[in-house]
């Protein structure tokens, strides 16, 4: 039989995964927001959010599960070569599956209406006078359009605070229109415009990379994007070669 | 089995298997086919400049991959893929155009950009753009931003309508349409350039065969 | 013990039969080969070469006539063919097949016996390992700096299509091929599969298959990825007309294995074998196997649209020819999320079996475990526009979808509360297969976790796509799938060697796999969330760092795969002897003597309850 039969000796497990819980929590609050590239829109502050509450939620269980997994190793394992006694014939205990099954229903449940809540802010347009711009992925050059205006350019400008609505497409195969510091993306498809939406609040450079696979120089399909005061913005826009 | 037998095992298994592995990955790396480098050629009368002189052909008869056209004779093809410049350099780039052309898929790339002055001299004439239903191909050239290696070189080259024919190597084809124009490169680096306009095979977007092989219509650029 | 075995051995070899008895894997080569040069000829002549669909054309014929060569050359028609002529095979031709009395020629053969058949499965699945890990340290060594260095981006391409079919392939047969076929018919108390021949027909169009896969690097220009993305399938050239004959072919082996493999145990099971009385692992090979008959048909049928479009020149995935390229990705994910429970369960099912055996204590909630299984089967057939909630197709679907995907972790949780309520307070027996197990636990709960944040929509508009993708199905499928595969191994060698594996050596083996694991897909994880994408050649230099960490676990996982199969290598025939039930276990498959002789069983065994008492009074709560 096992030495750990008494209900005391279970306190270290608690501490284990108390420990865990910890470390786990603390590494979903400071992770992401380390990890992941600047935040410069109001999309990608929702996006590290949501990772940040994703992890701490997880962490209690991932713990649980470690920290039971060290303490069988530490306090279950068999020493010796010769085959274990039997263990305690426990084959069912409706108990602990009900509970399991409420708990992780429960966190599920509370997933998906963070997932829903999120996605609807995600996806959301404020509707107030949003700058349209036209994108198009080929292999393996990204080209914007600003509609109204005969601009067109391989680098992407927007202006700061302003809503920013992408109609995205492509005229070979399928490209995927990421802008990783916006938490923003889409596929460009042919013969198809898929629209998204985002607000960029921050200043700065960021990158716009192909995340569909698009044959040959697919990890060359990159650009790069400034977001500039709305003054910038009207002179760069100004400053422009206009086409036909 | 004893304990050190065993340790002889996992070395042996390690030492055999990752030699042979490594062997395997010189093989390949050796058997992966280099194009021969075409250097920029020092400009005697300026200095930190240098010339470079490509071809767009509609066949592969008269480039780099031999007389007999390689396995695709049939497939169009620069001349020369493997293009070595040195850095902080203003690089003169003539291109002859010997192939025929037609629709860009994207209108965008009948502009001339990021060559110095914005412009090219086509056929003797300096111009910013050209006719984007008559195009034969292009040269476009990148690099990767985020590693101030950023370098976007863009220029159209126009249908071939001479008709008067020359015979380069083994293919037959009518006198070129020629393309000049500048930039200056920046830090060392490999970019990469390819044709954006659709002359591969395929039925969507016709970015297939030569397109998407490599060494026919897309290849390295080397700064040093 | 070995007094069966020792009969069938020097039991005399049936006479006649002439070349029929002769066949093996080389005429199988040889008649490929010539059936291929045969349809070749024929295509290259009679064809018109200025079709542009013409390389292809030629290209499908040659496959074709390979994989009918490959199955002529096995024999695989010469049962059928007597049974058409009225001269059906006898008693005797039957045992023939089976291999009796043919040493160790029977594994190069058409051998219908189960245990052939799952040794022969069991060296499938390590060539095809090899072959997938071989490309994976090609395109590790590729990315240990940025830049094109060691091969060209077409190479490149070339090698995460092959690599990622090659692994998803062996992955498929890794646990339901070898312990499938050999130990689920012995659980079942059977004396051989229900369909003897068609199992041997599933291993050796396995065999087939593989090898047209393998041929495709040869043939090059595979500029797709191995989902075979549409419309970019569509400018790769001939290599993807023996990739998509080579996913068809080998969707043919899966389904006939898994009719064989659900029909063994429906109709085979011995007196007293009540599905409650199932050894768990039964269950997880027969749920992954329905499974596998709902999914690969999309599987087949996908590739043999875009090989039609190829060929044809149809337009089911061609836009300007009014197709849609997401009809391909809906088919193919159809497909595509099943088949990773395809792939998981049967490890499931294994792990639930040896933490039982292992901690001496039945398998907490039997019925849990059953139903966990079986509800995760049917929510996979319900979560595949996941893979699809950035292509821009149908929106509005995004909600339903991110709710069964997140469904997904209710079944998923119950895994590990059926395998730590087995643990918990029992006798760890800390031998090789535990140790697996437990590695399986840690991995498995990251790639779980890291499955979430994919779930919710938002967050996966920021890391579809990229390395972080990568990453996570590697904790899925190197993390979890294989260690639960190598702890199988483990677990189930002595019963097909007589010996151990080598638990040094295993020992070795596993802290090099657990380490590597951990340094090469954390970093991927943070070059994921850096925003590097996936199936780069090339990369930024913000990526440096994590990439080089990447590559270096990747080689440290590669030397401790290398340990394995010296350990495997070592201890097939000199390992330390095992006897017939080493571990002290009370399923069929340990009853019976090692080897374990041809029908398994003298007398059908009667059935009066489950495996899992392990001696001690049942204790009820």
């Amino acid at each position: 039989m096992s030495t750990s039969t008494n209900k005391n000796s279970y306190k270290g497990l608690y501490w284990i995964w108390a420990a865990l819980t910890v470390v786990g929590i603390l590494i979903g609050l400071y992770a992401p927001a380390w990890l992941m590239p600047r935040s410069m829109s109001n999309n990608m502050h929702l996006t590290v959010l949501t990772m940040v509450v994703f992890s701490v939620a997880a962490a209690p269980v991932a713990a649980g599960v470690y920290a039971t997994a060290l303490f069988a190793l530490r306090h279950w394992a068999h020493k010796g070569d010769d085959v274990p006694a039997p263990g305690p014939q426990v084959r069912e205990n409706a108990v602990v599956v009900t509970t399991w099954l409420v708990v992780s229903t429960v966190l599920t449940v509370f997933l998906l209406i963070w997932g829903l809540g999120a996605l609807a802010v995600d996806n959301g347009s404020n509707g107030k006078n949003p700058l349209v711009v036209d994108v198009t992925g080929q292999q393996w050059v990204w080209s914007f359009s600003y509609p109204g205006t005969h601009v067109q350019s391989n680098e992407l400008y927007l202006p700061v605070n302003r809503e920013v609505e992408f109609r995205v497409t492509s005229v070979d195969v399928t490209h995927g229109f990421w802008i990783a510091n916006m938490g923003i993306q889409v596929d460009a498809n042919v013969g198809t415009i898929t629209t998204i939406h985002t607000t960029p609040d921050k200043l700065g450079t960021f990158n716009i990379r192909c995340t569909q696979f698009c044959g040959l120089n697919h990890a060359f399909m990159v650009t790069e994007g400034h977001v500039l005061t709305s003054q910038q913005f009207t002179s760069w826009l100004a400053s422009q070669p206009q086409r036909a | 089995m004893n304990r050190s037998k065993s340790l002889g095992v996992a070395l042996a298994s390690v030492l055999l298997g990752g030699g042979a592995l490594a062997l395997a990955g010189f093989a390949l790396a050796s058997a992966t086919p280099h194009q021969a480098a075409l250097n920029c050629v020092p400009s005697q009368s300026a200095a930190n400049t240098c010339s470079l002189n490509l071809s767009t052909f509609p066949d592969s008869l008269a480039g780099e991959h031999g007389k007999t056209g390689g396995d695709h004779p049939d497939w169009v093809s620069y001349a020369n893929d493997n293009l070595v410049v040195p850095a902080n350099t203003t690089v003169d780039v003539t291109i002859d155009q010997y192939d025929s052309g037609g629709s860009l898929n994207n209108a965008f790339f009948d502009q001339v950009m990021g060559t110095i002055g914005g412009t090219a001299t086509i056929a003797g004439k300096t111009v910013s753009s050209v006719d984007p239903n008559n195009v034969g191909h292009t040269f476009t050239l990148r690099g990767i931003p985020g590693s101030d290696k950023m370098l976007f070189v863009s220029v159209p080259l126009p249908a071939d309508s001479n008709t008067q024919a020359v015979t380069i190597g083994d293919g037959s084809y009518t006198k070129p349409v020629v393309v000049q124009f500048s930039f200056k490169t920046g830090s060392k680096g490999v970019y990469e350039w390819n044709c954006e306009f659709p002359c591969g095979g395929g039925r969507e977007g016709e970015f297939g065969q030569a397109m998407s092989t490599y060494g026919y219509m897309s290849g390295t650029l080397t700064v040093n | 013990m070995t007094t069966t075995l020792e009969q069938t051995k020097t039991a005399a070899i049936p006479q006649g039969g002439g070349l029929a008895r002769r066949l093996n894997m080389l005429t199988a080569m040889v008649g490929g080969g010539l059936v291929a040069w045969l349809f070749w000829f024929l295509a290259h002549h009679f064809l018109d070469p200025t079709s542009r669909t013409y390389s292809d054309e030629v290209a499908v014929s040659l496959t074709i006539g390979w994989i009918i060569g490959f199955w002529l050359g096995i024999g695989a028609f010469i049962a059928p063919l007597r049974w058409v002529t009225g001269r059906d095979n006898t008693r005797a031709d039957d045992l023939y097949l089976a291999g009796q009395g043919q040493g160790t020629s029977r594994y190069w053969k058409f051998t219908t016996d189960h245990k052939v058949v799952g040794v022969q499965y069991i060296v499938m699945t390590m060539v095809l390992l090899g072959a997938g890990g071989i490309l994976a340290m090609a395109i590790r060594t590729e990315l240990i700096v940025p830049g094109n260095h060691f091969v060209n981006q077409q190479v490149y391409n070339g090698f995460i299509a092959v690599h990622g079919m090659l692994m998803i392939l062996a992955l498929i047969v890794a646990v339901a091929g070898p312990w499938g076929n050999f130990v689920v018919p012995i659980m079942c108390g059977a004396r051989d599969m229900a369909f003897p021949r068609l199992n041997a027909l599933s291993l050796w169009t396995l065999v087939g298959a593989a090898a047209l896969l393998l041929t495709t690097l040869a043939v090059g220009s595979l500029t797709m990825g191995w989902v075979v993305l549409e419309p970019i399938a569509d400018q790769a050239g001939i290599g993807m007309d023996f990739f998509a004959m080579a996913i068809i072919v080998f969707t043919v082996s899966t389904t006939v294995a898994g009719v064989n493999i659900i029909c063994t145990v429906m109709t085979m099971r011995t007196k007293g074998m009540s599905l409650a009385r199932l050894p768990i692992f039964v269950w997880g090979a027969i749920i992954a196997a329905a499974l596998g008959l709902y999914a690969f048909p999309f599987f087949s049928l996908v590739e043999a649209q875009t090989l039609v479009d190829r060929t044809f020149s149809t337009s089911f995935f061609v836009a300007s020819g009014g197709g849609a390229g997401w009809l391909q990705a809906n088919l193919f994910w159809l497909m595509g999320h099943p088949e990773v429970y395809v792939i998981l369960l049967p490890a499931v099912g294994a792990l639930f079996e040896i933490s039982s055996v292992m901690a001496r204590k039945p398998v907490f909630s039997y019925r849990t475990a059953v139903a966990a299984m079986t509800g995760l089967a049917g929510l996979s057939i319900l979560v595949w526009a996941h893979h699809m909630f950035t292509t821009g197709w149908a929106p509005t679907l995004g909600g339903p979808f991110m709710l069964t995907t997140e469904l997904i972790s209710i079944p998923t949780g119950l895994f590990f509360l059926v395998l730590i309520g087995t643990l918990w307070r029992g006798n760890i027996w800390m031998k090789l297969p535990t140790i697996w197990m437990f590695g399986f636990i840690a991995n498995f709960i990251i790639a779980g976790v890291t499955g979430i944040y994919l779930s919710d929509i938002p967050l996966d508009d920021q890391l579809h796509g990229t390395m972080f993708v990568t990453a996570h199905f590697h904790y899925v499928f190197v993390g979890s799938v294989l260690f639960g595969a190598v702890s199988a191994l483990a677990f189930w060698f002595p019963k097909v060697t007589g010996r151990f594996l080598n638990e040094f050596l295993g020992r070795i083996s596993f802290w090099l796999v657990f380490i590597g694991v951990q340094v090469t897909f954390l970093a991927m994880f943070v070059s994921g969330l850096k925003g590097m994408p996936r199936r780069y050649s090339s990369y930024a230099i913000i990526f440096e760092h994590s990439n080089f960490i990447t590559t270096i676990g990747a080689y440290i996982i590669m030397a401790g795969m290398l340990v394995l199969l010296g350990a495997v290598i070592t201890s097939w025939n000199k390992g330390e002897p095992a006897g017939p039930n080493p571990w002290h276990a009370n399923s069929l498959e340990w009853m019976v003597p090692t080897p374990v002789p041809l029908e398994n069983f003298d007398v059908l065994p009667v059935i009066t309850e489950d495996p899992y008492n392990y001696g001690e009074e049942l204790v009820r709560s």
